[in-house]
């Protein structure tokens, strides 16, 4: 007789991967056919996590068109399944996994839209908390700043691509459907913040990008700095913290532990 | 282990409140004696969890988890029970369950409640998992009867046999969806009368509802299945009446998780079964018989 938890890993693989009950039959009772009965659960296992991708994703169908997205979600749901019961947090892997689709190689921006979109996702239903004012700089001496770490609003993520993806999304968002569209590579470095349901995209410069992903990354002031000095000499850090903290986005000054 | 932290419930029914009504309720504070969330829905939503915590300073909550897995052989996933408490220490709800059933299996969340048989060793684990659970909680867990589609001929004892033991056992109480016993009852062709006459009513907590899907089966006949997807079809609303009957007034919740249409059709379906628990119980009048 089968422990309860071979019989669940029997299901599990009759749910996930489609395999045959197999051993499990006998087992079974209910209705004329007790496998079509289980294959409910397959169902719906299959079905649900593939429509929370689609709808996490739904600038990929746009791009790749809806049978392509959908054969790939369900493809990443078999072989791909969740972790944890927050579905929310379900599909950070499946922008790398679509790139490996047959198929995707006509889209070589297709990782990163859907990168950038995961992005959106997150930083949609985070909670901004009152930021810090320029003026409660004044209380910091300025010799003490570089070694000074920020801690940035939680809807806040960084991420750089080798094509123009923030102008592909305005596209979707717009629901534009241009006869031509050009579209060429180009390197962005991109600034995607959010709070309470909405979001915002922005293109930054080299080494801005690079002091702002560094602060948020959890260096000091004055290692991001010297990241941006070493993208461009003429980098003044001093304005691109007041630009930071002036757009709202610190939250807090603290004092260094270590670097990272 | 009996933890009893349950404040006075109304009998009055309650809402699933789902993440597309979150914004609606609070702006509009509508008529509604408690509301249910799944936990899963606000622990990685800072935002729905803001709005929630908002919510709970002015109705009644009730915490339903689809994800704590009470019956994984394979253990239950403590770091979702630790996020699933550190949720209930912000909003206090009057209620907390989850299903007999599994849906993690060795690290991985298969996103359904899946059947197990009903065996000594199922009631040892569930029951060493229940314990756990109110242990981690420190109140009382509503274990609820599954939706079931396939059983095992494998099983030693009934669902209701299973369920009294639990009780018995750990001192969890029950949260009794009665569509699920109609469904099920169809689906696996068992008696539901006899499921409800049995059913340990004093450990019975809680009610729930929620609207099923008939699907035609291959060879003949129907299949009901779970879907949340619409209204309480009419032959319920008769077992429900029936249901209260057996157990007393019980606040019931109305669950809708497919389609979910505007709150006040949910806040409709709360409100008719309100008005099946008032005719349940109205006196019946008596007639005076000429002598």
């Amino acid at each position: 007789m089968l422990s309860l938890l071979e019989i669940q890993h029997r299901i599990r693989d009759a749910v996930i991967a489609d395999d045959a009950a197999g051993p499990l039959l006998p087992l079974l009772a209910g209705g004329r056919d007790p496998a079509a009965r289980l294959a409910i659960h397959r169902h719906h296992y299959q079905a649900s996590l593939t429509r929370a991708l689609l709808d996490k994703f739904p600038a990929v169908s746009w791009l790749a068109g809806e049978h392509f997205a959908t054969a790939a979600a369900q493809a990443f749901v078999r072989a791909h399944p969740p972790a944890v019961p927050c579905i929310a947090e379900y599909g950070a892997d499946y922008p790398a996994f679509l790139a490996s689709r047959a198929g995707a190689e006509r889209l070589p921006y297709m990782r990163a839209l859907a990168e950038l979109e995961w992005h959106v996702g997150k930083v949609s239903i985070a909670v901004d908390r009152a930021p810090l004012t320029v003026e409660s700089l004044a209380s910091i001496d300025a010799s003490e700043l570089p070694d000074r770490h920020l801690t940035l609003q939680s809807g806040l993520r960084y991420c750089t691509a080798e094509w123009p993806i923030d102008d592909l999304i305005k596209q979707y968002l717009s629901d534009a459907a241009p006869e031509r569209y050009a579209f060429s590579a180009a390197d962005v470095q991109l600034e995607i913040r959010g709070a309470r349901g909405e979001f915002r995209i922005e293109r930054l410069a080299e080494a801005e990008f690079v002091f702002r992903s560094a602060v948020a990354g959890g260096v000091t002031i004055g290692t991001a700095a010297e990241r941006a000095l070493d993208i461009n000499a003429t980098f003044d850090p001093g304005q691109a913290l007041l630009r930071l903290i002036s757009a709202g986005l610190v939250i807090a000054i603290d004092k260094p532990e270590t670097d990272a | 282990m009996a933890l009893s932290r349950v404040r006075a419930m109304p009998t009055a029914s309650g809402a699933g409140l789902r993440l597309p009504h979150l914004t609606d309720v609070v702006a509009t504070r509508p008529s509604a004696a408690w509301f249910e969330i799944h936990p899963e829905n606000f622990l990685t939503n800072p935002h729905a969890a803001e709005l929630l915590v908002d919510i709970a300073r002015d109705y009644l909550i009730s915490v339903h988890s689809v994800g704590v897995s009470i019956g994984s052989a394979s253990g239950i996933d403590r770091l979702h029970l630790a996020r699933v408490q550190a949720l209930i220490d912000q909003i206090d709800p009057i209620f907390v369950s989850g299903h007999l059933a599994w849906s993690t299996h060795a690290g991985e969340y298969l996103n359904d409640l899946l059947p197990m048989p009903y065996t000594r060793e199922t009631l040892r684990i569930v029951s060493a998992h229940v314990d756990e659970v109110q242990d981690a909680l420190g109140r009382e867990y509503l274990v609820e009867n599954p939706s079931s589609y396939v059983g095992f001929s494998t099983s030693t004892m009934t669902e209701v046999e299973f369920l009294s033991e639990l009780v018995h056992r750990t001192g969890c109480r029950l949260l009794c969806d009665v569509s699920n016993i109609y469904l099920s009852a169809h689906n696996l062709g068992s008696d539901r009368d006899r499921y409800i006459a049995d059913l340990p009513a004093d450990a019975i907590a809680e009610l729930h509802l929620g609207g099923f899907t008939p699907e035609p089966e291959e060879g003949g006949g129907e299949v009901l299945i779970d879907t949340h997807g619409s209204r309480i079809a009419e032959p319920v609303w008769a077992f429900y009446s029936r249901a209260l009957k057996r157990f007393g007034p019980k606040p019931t919740l109305i669950e809708w998780d497919n389609d979910v249409p505007a709150l006040d059709v949910i806040l409709a379906e709360t409100a008719r079964a309100d008005a099946v628990s008032q005719s349940t119980f109205a006196p019946k009048p008596s007639h005076a018989l000429a002598s």
